[in-house]
């Protein structure tokens, strides 16, 4: 029998439920009163970073780029009815997606939900892959990779990851190449998917109009115990110095795009929750709508109501990201630096701090309106070792002095501009 | 279920009480006829949102703001049929959340009544700086329609369709008649909202929508309205066929075809072409996802969208710029066969499952749009009235609304040098 744990927050009014499978798959639950759908998300933790998997012989063995999100589109395949048919039957909206860190399904339903969660399971547990299937899909994951590269956006971040990377795999793009993809073959789907879809290195997160109880009896009447063990990913640390300081790459666009990063120099494989939080209240408080430098941007018609600061962060990779629209990225950059300088002398102003923190409480807050956000949320946690309700007591708790040690990550010997021109 | 309280003469407020969600929001909405000051009352909304008399600049007012938990403004332009809408909105935790047990709600409505009647204003002005920095603002927006070659496709196909109609028009206006806005133009613009726009105020949360309708109602109590209808032209079937193709230096072409669907008003055949719509081309399970993405892999994304407060349908499509002839007659095909009736016995049933699916709204921000869509509309469609009307459509008035299908334009986005 699988115990059934309770976490409370009496603030939100929301209780987790949380179990592990004897087959290892962990399984998080949280009931929504008055809500007639249900997001299931069923997760691995294999994202576009493992590039290379451990072996029979211990050894590391190098896999093509973009084989965990082709593995994502082919899961869905299979000998009888592929999963998107079988889903119709219950009206079902399903999908699915592949980060730098995991690969997820899920589906939202609000008709037959049991037979939905029941055929999430059982598709993501029979795979089924043959050399034409594998092959007909290089055409579709071909034009996903060509919207992609005809995006600014995604591209002035890939060339960003480019940039301040030399080795992690972050800076590979997640669907891989035309060239990589055409590497790939039934067989090595196989091989990984033995490999990454063990039960231990699942979670299943349900938030909806559902009881923990029953998603614990369909766990137990489909899934099935597979060998294996949670995925160790090496830590290799990075040199913080970026590759290079400045990439420019030229696309049809209306004005100039950019991302200022700062890559942070880290020890360890993965931040806190707390210093995530503070580094986003930092951040917010310097160069948030009610910042002085975002006036300051405005007021020099530099910037447009997109710019942002943010951290971006995984396991062995850490940098912050200041992305933004300008006619003169290297002018904004300049400021930014400035401003930052400035700050690092005189401290964070403590009524900019107090503001920038109730903001991320109101955020975290307003986050739980939307099953999927909390799915989502409750299976990154999961994978980071995190608890469920963490990031509102953390927030809650982040002092200045917190935020304040965070401004260190800002170091502009570790600094990229990426830059994408018009096309003239 | 809404609840509808008249605020003034054709003001209405649509209020969804619930306290299943951790949020509040208030919408409103300004309907006008597109014509001469399309681009005035665009600089006017984003105007209104920038500031206020009690919070006189942005900076200011995003300090409070962020005092009220990161409470947000939103402002928008859109078009419903041959009406611009402008959209302003406050969206903020509920009082329960409060950390210091101040109601955040009554606050915010004070807030986005005050940026609506009482905005910062100064003989006539609000103020050249603020106009100037809004007018550069707006222009990037256009012109950054370029940077998402997927949109730029779509409204450039709409554009070329209904050039002889307002809908044609950019919600946003040209860049020249931008540049061209004086001061003047927009506190017209704001006067003419305030007395002849119709109007509709869209509310969800926990809070009591009565405290919401009382100070719109006080609002509009100095205003003397005068209100014009917006009307639509429904052109019932394609004219002349056209091809319209631009090329850039892009990797994917875009192909967009644009269908009149011989619909005449908003709710007029409103079920059955819901579903043939999405037959075609909404769901996992439609005629253009099964063949032209799994079948021939000619396409990630290939899905048709029915815009019902225009009569019009529109097919989407990421391609190879030398298959346009391939793909177009794959999709022409499908829908030959959906009027020849060649459809799966399933797939009326799986299209309704899934519309019921996606009409079982989950998030405040959902039921909102649904809601405000309406605002032209005389009586409210409740989600429970679109699934029950689903429910009844048969697929014999499946293929009488395919049909009724008309090509009228394709626009091509296509990679420079690679065209057919």
């Amino acid at each position: 029998m699988m115990k059934i744990k309770e976490i409370r927050n009496d603030k939100l009014g929301e209780s987790v439920f949380t179990a592990v499978h004897p087959s290892g798959l962990r399984i998080f639950v949280m009931p929504k009163a008055g809500y007639d759908s249900v997001y299931a998300l069923f997760g691995t933790k294999y994202g576009s970073i493992d590039t290379a998997v451990r072996n029979e012989n211990d050894e590391f063995e190098t896999i093509p780029e973009g084989t965990a999100h082709f593995l994502e589109h082919k899961l869905f395949e299979s000998e009888d009815l592929n999963a998107f048919e079988r889903f119709a039957e219950t009206g079902a909206s399903a999908n699915a997606f592949t980060s730098f860190e995991n690969t997820a399904y899920l589906f939202k339903s609000s008709g037959d939900i049991e037979k939905s969660l029941e055929i999430l399971l059982d598709f993501v547990q029979n795979p089924y892959f043959t050399a034409e299937t594998v092959e007909k899909e290089q055409g579709i994951i071909g034009q996903e990779i060509r919207m992609y590269q005809d995006l600014p956006d995604w591209k002035v971040m890939f060339n960003l990851l480019k940039a301040l990377y030399t080795d992690h795999p972050v800076r590979i793009d997640i669907a891989g190449t035309q060239e990589s993809i055409a590497k790939i073959d039934a067989d090595l789907l196989y091989r990984l998917y033995n490999k990454f879809y063990n039960t231990s290195n699942m979670v299943l997160s349900v938030v909806g109009g559902i009881e923990p109880e029953k998603v614990v009896e369909i766990v137990n009447r489909v899934i099935k115990a597979k060998e294996g063990e949670p995925i160790c990913r090496k830590f290799v640390k990075e040199n913080p110095v970026p590759e290079k300081n400045y990439v420019e790459e030229a696309l049809s666009v209306s004005r100039k795009q950019f991302i200022l990063g700062f890559k942070e120099d880290i020890s360890e494989p993965e931040l806190s929750l707390k210093d995530e939080i503070a580094t986003d209240i930092m951040l917010d408080a310097i160069c948030g709508h009610s910042s002085d430098l975002f006036k300051s941007l405005m007021d020099e018609k530099l910037i447009d109501m997109s710019f942002d600061g943010s951290l971006f962060n995984g396991f062995g990779y850490s940098c912050v990201m200041f992305s933004g629209t300008s006619d003169d990225p290297e002018r904004v950059s300049q400021m930014i630096k400035d401003e930052i300088e400035r700050v690092k002398k005189q401290g964070i102003d403590p009524d900019a701090f107090n503001r920038a923190k109730r903001r991320f409480y109101g955020s975290f807050v307003s986050d739980y309106n939307s099953i999927s956000s909390v799915a989502n949320r409750l299976m990154s946690m999961s994978f980071n070792e995190n608890k469920p309700f963490d990031e509102i007591k953390i927030c809650s708790a982040i002092t200045l002095k917190d935020a304040q040690k965070r401004l260190g990550i800002l170091e502009n010997d570790y600094s990229a501009l990426s830059v994408i021109t018009p096309v003239s | 279920m809404s609840e509808v309280r008249s605020i003034a003469e054709k003001v209405r407020m649509i209020s969804v009480k619930t306290d299943k969600f951790k949020t509040s929001q208030i919408l409103v909405s300004f309907a006008v006829p597109i014509g001469d000051s399309l681009a005035a009352n665009g600089l006017l909304i984003y105007l209104l949102k920038r500031s206020c008399k009690s919070y006189p600049d942005f900076t200011l007012l995003n300090r409070k703001l962020d005092e009220l938990y990161g409470a947000t403004l939103g402002a928008g332009i859109a078009k419903n049929g041959d009406a611009q809408v402008l959209n302003i909105s406050i969206t903020y935790i509920d009082d329960r959340f409060s950390l210091d047990g101040e109601s955040i709600s009554d606050c915010c409505a004070q807030l986005i009544s005050e940026m609506i009647f009482n905005p910062n204003i100064k003989n006539k002005s609000f103020g050249s700086a603020a106009l100037e920095e809004e007018r550069r603002l707006m222009i990037q927006r256009v012109e950054s329609e370029l940077d998402d070659k997927a949109s730029y496709a779509y409204e450039h196909l709409i554009a070329n369709m209904c050039e002889k109609e307002p809908y044609g028009r950019c919600r946003y206006g040209t860049i020249e008649e931008i540049k061209a806005v004086r001061m003047a133009d927009v506190y017209d613009a704001w006067r003419n909202i305030l007395e002849t726009a119709v109007i509709q105020i869209t509310t969800i949360g926990s809070g009591d929508p009565e405290k919401v309708a009382s100070v719109f109602e006080k609002g509009f109590s100095a205003i003397k309205r005068n209100p014009v209808e917006p009307e639509t032209v429904y052109v019932k079937r394609g004219g002349r066929f056209r091809r319209i193709e631009e090329s850039f230096p892009v990797n994917q072409g875009k192909l967009v075809i644009g269908f009149r669907t011989g619909t005449e008003s908003f709710m007029d055949n409103r079920f059955a072409v819901t579903v043939m719509n999405d037959i075609f081309g909404g769901g996992t399970y439609s005629k253009l996802f099964t063949n032209v993405r799994e079948k021939l892999s000619l396409a990630y994304y290939c899905s048709s969208s029915f815009i019902p407060s225009k009569g019009i349908l529109v097919v989407q499509s990421g391609i190879d710029s030398d298959k346009e002839k391939t793909v177009t007659a794959a999709v022409i095909n499908q829908l030959g066969e959906i009027r020849n009736s060649k459809n799966d016995d399933s797939l009326l049933e799986d299209s309704k499952r899934s519309l019921r699916e996606r009409f079982t709204f989950s998030s405040p921000e959902a039921i909102v749009v649904w809601y405000s869509s309406q605002l032209l509309q005389q009586n409210i469609l409740e989600p429970e009235e679109m699934i029950n009307g689903i429910e009844e459509v048969t697929m014999e008035q499946v293929v009488e609304a395919s049909k009724k299908l008309s090509i009228d334009t394709i626009f091509m986005l296509s990679s420079e040098g690679e065209t057919e």
